[in-house]
């Protein structure tokens, strides 16, 4: 390669773009009608959609008794599906507010669609602690309201603590993503002349004049709630793992698991988040937007966290071996070994093995490598949540209990259906609001700041 | 007219009251002073006012409203406007009668809540089974509400009033005795005195009447060899409490064979840990892996065609070293070509010795016991080898087996046959029997029915034998039935009805009443009633000498369920030689050998409908709602099989195909299949359950049908799917091996270890303490402790429980899943090789842990627990997400996946009548709830208020569970563990007590006792 210099930044933004081309480019999807791609795709994700409607009316209609769950094995699809989804919107909040905090300028790119990722892979997840009870009516219970029977929750179950952790990542995440989206609304306003988009964004605007005042604000409230959603972003995995590692499940008592919990979300959202873009970046010609550069520091960040998921991996098989504890020390035996070894040789495969690709460069700046391997890091890091909750309830204390779980067709409907619930917010979203922030971008356009070279 | 003595009489408010003014009357016919119901007066209403029209459109909105309401009309709910004698509303009432589940007539105590039977438990003042009852027992009450259940007389399929059956079979039956043609009548086994009076009376009338008596589990073998032995038909009980060696050949006599709730309770006196340990020793020569096998010290593995052989080498070694008889010069010389050197090889050297050396040091304090499967042959060599060793001293004669109705034998088949077809018989009457399912197929019964005139069923539901009927008429359940049986000698037992019939359906001593009254008009309800009061008058009545009247004695007797007879004592009679010169050596079969045993739950195939007991687990294999040929694992290589595979297993020309399961412990040759599944016609429950291996059975095994030799076997392609509530882990896979030693969950020594060191079982134990303060116990605090020494996996708790709780059946597919319902399991573990396993049962409970897991992880507190130490479960409080379960760890609660009451077919559980079984004191739960054993907290709230009513504490032992209730062996113990002198309370002190799991410190209050077997100190290693 040829000589990089390292005491000059990267250029966030590729070429010079003037400013007025960025606004077209990134409203160019709003302002035109949806094309046949478009209608494509979304029948295909509201297909998905609908399996998923349907096993839920089965479910809904018939009982849990729909899927594969079995006496030992009470948590399978369902929490799986609620911890892979919950780890996808880990990276949207880690983005936008981490690296905000940090100052990594290149996050201007992907922020926006990487929020709203994190809102719709949260909305995903959050249907899962609802569904997968018994009698999904009662659900209300499951919250802390005042009522005649004086029955309160139970505030020293982990599952409670998931659902303040989980409603708090969502509601703290919309805002942050919102309060981004207004100067964007302001613009959007000011371009559009259909009647109807200008009273919604004007609305929603909130009476954005783009003066030295309300950026000033902006700024400052963006850097507040950057501070708020940091902590979150480390919280709200931390306590998804506490339902495990609070139990005495052997696989599941381990004090390892927030920090593990938390790399592997970050993991997978990286891995999700690369994958999207690389089709939106291709399709509204986001090239010099979402640059090779970013996707390359996004592949690197999955390098660190995999290798972080598999330091975890090998440090919970050293554990068991140190604790003496034959019970733990099995569980970790049958999961390499045993009938589910399958799913854990998977998981090993694509989370731990397949991401070291990234130590070489070209494959790190290789399009088509980068997003095979991200495909692979999401399948991984679900079997990883299936190796989790699945094996470790398969074969625990009593081998009377034992039992081997197989997933249904509802199983299989369900999980297909949030896929589809996934994806058609995520369409729905590129053609409702800007997928790319106009008025960060337009901030780190070369050019855009004052510099003395210039003058 | 006196009119001041009229007013004297009325009260009067005021003067014009008194006289009658109009205004006062005026005033009250009007019931609001100003008028406001005179609006609505219908002459009234054509000048509507707002406000009428107002009242009126809400009141016809509100009919409206309510006459649309789906408001499904569950029919009538009438309140008791004069209490029925006897009736209280909410409190039990327990009749005591006699069980007809099997031929042993066990006394049994029905529990009935207004007038509905829910429990069925032993009769405590019974002198057999003592306030015990089996597993079939137990979930009988089923069958009263089967719904299946015939409901009304046929014939040929189409409804027909009792009138019209009776007066066309009593001119049927006429006009056969005029043509002087057979009225047969095949009735199983026949336990009860008056039945055969009636049988008796019913023959006088019909003069060409021929009864045939045969059931598929008999013990005509073991009353054969008694005969041959004794000169006596009736052979005595065995006093196993008194045995210091029991050597059990292939029989199965504490869990399943001949009088079993008695033999259980006297062998378990021997396993007292409680004060003295004074053991006996259990050998178990068996082909099968029975659960009696199960319990052994030794278990030898011989194939049940080797039987013959074996008990004759011992009776040679043993005469050799002494006998309590001269032999006769014959005797010796054939016993003496026995020798024991060939399964000195098979079961080894250190076993057998072991064995010779018991036997010879404990003469006349042991027995050897054959199974009644076995042939004649086996059961005289055993009597001889009993003699041998002068065990005849542990017979009790006191307690002999009666014959009522000897089993008929092969030629009265063939010859009743042979009439059939020539068209001799005119009328056959199934009373209460199929014969079409059980009788050898080359009877050709099945063909020959065709070619009686008339024949007749008399069945509580659809069999084999009603579809081939003309006449099929419902019989009364058992708890609908008057009675007595009389199978032992001493013990007469009474049977009373405690609901009337349901269903349009009669006894069956009660349809032979009337046909022998020669009309229909005969028939009245309580004839069966009086003829039994009668008969008791007779018989019983006149051998108790009592001073009171008969009437007295009868309401006394009825009411303690059973009459204890005076009986002298046989002295014992020296044992006839003369059938030894018949006796040859066995060949020595190159073939395998199948062993057909009565299945464990279904009896017969009598209880094939009952969803409960299919889905018992089986106490060996835990495989449920089917039967299988067991292999040994060496057999089943040979053969390339594993379980769920398909085999042809043909004997002389029969064949069946059945699916393969892999058993440790099997003899080489030996193939187990149990009878009594596939059923044919019958419920939907029971239909196509397993595969009908009677099938096998030709009539030259008729005598000896449950060994057939020379089998053989092949796989052939497809597989059956066996469902079983515990998953199989290979024995020899070292992945898995042994873990219920490694973790504890099984704690077992030997009996000398415990005497040797009595706190042997805690010598490594460390203390364990918490890092937070323990709530403490301050009243009562319930416990549980199990004795595993005492546990034959009999599953009497399981059934128990089942019915005391409401416990759902799900079905095949679902205990398929991993789902069924079961608050008690008990779990089986193998440890040893694979040919030579040693099982370890455990009861599983909810263990109700001080610390318990499932508590702090339900989000809703659907499950907490109570200040007396109850792990609670609040089924409205619960949403289902299952987390309890996952953090349980041993996984004794139980998820509703489905509403498994209308998860079969056609709301199979839901209808009018199967509802009723449901005990009203515990919730019937809905889907998506999670539930678990509550320790029977609904009994404990029943002891508990009336204690409180009657203003003293709960006493240490009374509130007793279900599951301990039913256990045959009083292996369970239920009581407040925080008063000294509960019985729970001294064995949670006892030092093999263990807590399973322990090193989790979650507290359990479900205490075992670990297992001491009485083996040699050299295999203490």
């Amino acid at each position: 390669m040829s000589f990089v210099d390292y005491t000059k930044e990267i250029q966030v933004v590729e070429g010079k773009q003037p400013l007025r081309t960025i606004d077209d480019i990134i409203s160019k999807p709003l302002e035109t009608k949806p094309d046949k791609k478009f209608y494509i795709a979304i029948s295909v994700t509201l297909t998905m959609l609908m399996f998923g409607v349907i096993g839920l009316g089965l479910t809904f209609w018939y009982g849990i008794g729909m899927w594969g769950n079995n006496n030992p094995v009470g948590w399978a699809y369902d929490i799986v599906n609620f911890v892979f989804w919950v780890g996808i919107g880990h990276a949207g909040t880690l983005i936008s507010a981490i690296l905000y905090l940090f100052r990594q300028k290149w996050r201007t790119g992907i922020a926006r669609f990487a929020e709203g990722m994190t809102i719709f892979a949260v909305m995903t997840a959050g249907l899962f602690p609802l569904i997968h009870v018994g009698r999904p009516w009662l659900d209300g219970y499951l919250f802390p309201y005042p009522n005649q029977h004086s029955l309160w929750v139970n505030f020293t179950s982990p599952l409670l603590w998931d659902v303040f952790a989980v409603s708090t990542y969502l509601t703290v995440s919309l805002i942050f993503w919102y309060v981004g989206l207004i100067p964007d609304f302001a613009s959007l306003r000011e371009r559009t002349a259909n009647k109807f988009k200008k009273i919604t964004y004007s609305i929603f605007s909130l009476g954005w004049r783009f003066s030295n005042r309300h950026w000033q604000h902006y700024e400052m409230v963006y850097l507040i709630l950057a501070g708020f959603a940091t902590p979150l972003v480390l919280s709200v995995h931390t306590i998804v793992s506490f339902d495990f590692a609070v139990s005495i499940l052997p696989g599941w008592h381990t004090t390892i698991f927030p920090p593990y919990f938390v790399a592997g979300a970050v993991f997978s959202g990286f891995a999700m988040v690369q994958n999207v873009l690389i089709f939106v970046r291709r399709i509204f010609n986001y090239e010099h937007i979402i640059t090779l550069n970013t996707l390359e520091k996004m592949n690197k960040i999955m390098l660190v966290t995999g290798s972080m998921v598999g330091y975890a991996y090998a440090m919970e098989f050293f554990i068991a071996w140190y604790s003496g504890v034959q019970a733990e020390q099995f569980t970790f035996f049958n999961r390499a070994l045993g009938p589910y070894a399958w799913a854990y040789w998977i998981m090993v495969t694509c989370n731990v093995v397949s991401p070291q690709l990234f130590w070489f460069k070209k494959i790190r700046r290789s399009i088509p490598i980068m997003f095979v391997v991200a495909v692979f890091v999401n399948v991984g890091m679900w079997f990883e949540r299936f190796v989790i909750v699945v094996t470790s309830l398969s074969r625990d204390y009593l081998p009377s209990s034992w039992a081997y779980y197989t997933p249904t067709l509802v199983d299989a409907m369900i999980l297909i259906g949030s896929f589809g619930f996934f994806f058609t917010w995520i369409l729905l979203f590129t053609k409702a609001l800007p997928v790319v922030s106009i008025a960060e971008v337009k901030a780190v356009v070369d050019g855009a700041q004052p510099s003395h070279k210039d003058h | 007219m006196n009119d001041s003595s009229k007013t004297n009489n009325v009260l009067w408010k005021s003067i014009e009251g008194l006289n009658n003014d109009p205004n006062i009357q005026k005033m009250k016919e009007d019931e609001f002073l100003d008028g406001v119901t005179e609006d609505f007066h219908p002459n009234q209403l054509s000048g509507i006012s707002r406000r009428k029209f107002l009242a009126l459109l809400s009141a016809s909105a509100a009919i409206t409203a309510t006459a649309c309401t789906d408001y499904q009309d569950k029919g009538e709910i009438i309140p008791y406007n004069k209490r029925p004698q006897e009736v209280l509303p909410g409190t039990e009432n327990l009749y005591a009668s006699t069980c007809n589940g099997c031929s042993l007539s066990c006394g049994i105590l029905v529990k009935t809540r207004e007038g509905r039977p829910i429990k069925i438990d032993g009769n405590p003042d019974h002198p057999i089974n003592e306030g015990k009852i089996c597993t079939k027992g137990q979930a009988s009450i089923l069958n009263l509400y089967d719904p299946e259940r015939l409901k009304e007389p046929l014939f040929n399929n189409r409804k027909i009033s009792w009138n019209d059956v009776d007066k066309n079979i009593i001119e049927v039956l006429e006009s056969a005795v005029q043509k002087g043609k057979e009225i047969a009548i095949l009735t199983g086994e026949l336990t009860s005195p008056t039945t055969k009076k009636v049988f008796d009376k019913f023959s006088e009338k019909y003069p060409t009447t021929k009864i045939y008596s045969y059931s598929t589990i008999n013990q005509s073998t073991r009353s054969k060899a008694w005969f041959e032995c004794y000169g006596s038909y009736e052979f005595p009980s065995i006093k196993f409490d008194e045995a210091n060696v029991i050597l059990a050949i292939d029989s199965d006599f504490l869990v399943n064979e001949d009088s079993y709730l008695e033999n259980m309770r006297l062998f378990t006196k021997r396993r007292e840990v409680v004060g003295k340990t004074d053991f006996n020793r259990l050998y178990v020569a068996e082909g099968r892996m029975s659960a009696t096998g199960m319990m052994a010290d030794y278990r030898i593995r011989v194939s049940p065609d080797e039987q013959y052989n074996f008990v004759m080498s011992l009776v040679n070694e043993l005469s050799k070293k002494g006998s309590n008889i001269e032999f006769d010069p014959v005797t010796k010389s054939m016993v003496s070509s026995f020798s024991i050197n060939n399964f000195s090889k098979k079961i080894g050297k250190e076993k057998l010795n072991y064995l010779i050396d018991d036997l010879n040091k404990s003469r006349g304090k042991s027995i050897v016991y054959a199974g009644s499967t076995l042939s004649k042959e086996v059961h005289l060599a055993v009597n001889l080898l009993n003699e041998v060793l002068g065990n005849s001293n542990l017979y009790n004669y006191l307690n002999e087996s009666v014959v009522i109705l000897p089993q008929s034998s092969r030629e009265d088949f063939d010859r009743l046959i042979d009439s059939m077809k020539n068209g001799n018989v005119d009328v056959l009457i199934h009373f209460g029997s199929d014969p079409v399912f059980y009788l050898p197929y080359d009877f050709e019964y099945q063909s020959s029915i065709s070619r009686v005139k008339t024949v007749i069923s008399l069945s509580e539901s659809l069999n084999e034998s009603c579809s081939l009927s003309h006449y099929v008429l419902p019989l009364n359940n058992q708890l609908e039935c008057w009675g007595d049986s009389f199978v032992q000698t001493g013990v007469y037992g009474l049977q009373q009805p405690v609901i009337s019939p349901i269903f349009n359906t009669r006894q069956k001593e009660s349809i032979l009443l009337t046909w022998i009254s020669g009309s229909s008009s005969n028939f009245s309800s309580d004839n069966y009633h009086k003829f039994l009061i009668e008969n008791f008058t007779q018989t019983v009545y006149t051998k108790l000498n009592s001073f009171s009247d008969a009437k007295r004695v009868w309401l006394s007797s009825l009411h303690d369920g059973v009459v204890t007879l005076k009986n002298v004592e046989k002295l014992h009679k020296k044992i006839s030689q003369s059938w030894i010169p018949l006796l040859k050596l066995a060949k020595e079969n190159s073939g395998l050998t199948v062993h057909l045993t009565e299945s464990y739950f279904i009896g017969d195939g009598y209880f094939a409908n009952n969803g409960w007991l299919q889905e018992v687990p089986h106490p060996i294999t835990k495989v449920t709602w089917d039967n299988y040929a067991a292999l040994s694992p060496l057999t089943a290589k040979k053969f390339n099989l594993k379980n769920d595979d398909i085999i042809e297993v043909s004997v002389s020309n029969s064949k069946i195909k059945i699916p393969v399961f892999v058993q440790p412990g099997l003899s080489d040759k030996t193939i187990n299949i149990e009878y009594g599944y596939g059923r044919k016609v019958i419920g939907d429950v029971g239909k196509d359950i397993g595969i009908n291996p009677l099938q096998l059975i030709s009539k030259n095994h008729f005598e000896t049908k449950n060994i057939l030799t020379n089998a053989s076997i092949n796989k052939i392609d497809g597989t059956h799917k066996l469902v079983t509530t515990q998953e199989h882990h290979s024995l020899d896979d070292t992945f898995v091996k042994d873990f219920h030693k490694i973790r504890k969950i099984i704690q077992e020594g030997t009996v000398e270890k415990y005497q040797k060191d009595p706190k042997f079982l805690h010598e490594h134990k460390h203390e364990l303490f918490s890092i937070t303060n323990e709530h403490t116990y301050s009243g009562n605090k319930w416990a549980m402790a199990i004795d595993l020494n005492k546990c034959t996996s009999c599953a009497a708790c399981v059934a128990s429980c089942n019915v005391e709780n409401n416990i759902p059946v799900v079905g095949k597919d679902q205990v398929g899943k991993g789902r069924e319902m079961h608050w008690i399991r008990i779990d089986r573990y193998f440890s040893g090789s694979p040919e030579d396993p040693i099982a370890s049962n455990q009861p599983m409970l909810c263990q109700h842990c001080d610390n318990a897991p499932c508590e702090n992880v339900c989000p809703v507190n659907a499950t907490n627990h109570s200040p007396d130490g109850l792990n609670q479960m609040v089924y409205n409080r619960c949403v289902g997400t299952r987390y309890c379960s996952n953090n349980c760890p041993y996984k004794v609660r139980r998820y509703n996946f489905f509403d498994f009451r209308d998860h079969f077919a056609d709301e199979y559980y839901q209808n009018n009548l199967t509802a009723l079984v449901n005990n009203p004191e515990v919730t019937v739960r809905s889907r998506g709830v999670m539930e678990k054993c509550t320790f029977c907290v609904q009994r404990i709230m029943d002891v508990r208020s009336t204690a409180i009513n009657e203003g003293r504490e709960i006493s240490p032992n009374e509130v007793v569970t279900a599951c301990q209730q039913a256990c045959p062996t009083n292996a369970i113990t239920f009581g407040d563990a925080n008063n000294p002198d509960s019985n729970v309370a001294k064995l949670r002190n006892h030092n093999l007590t263990y807590h399973v799991l322990e090193e989790l410190n979650i507290k359990p209050n479900v205490t075992y006792i670990a297992k001491l077997r009485n083996t040699h100190s050299e295999d203490n290693s």
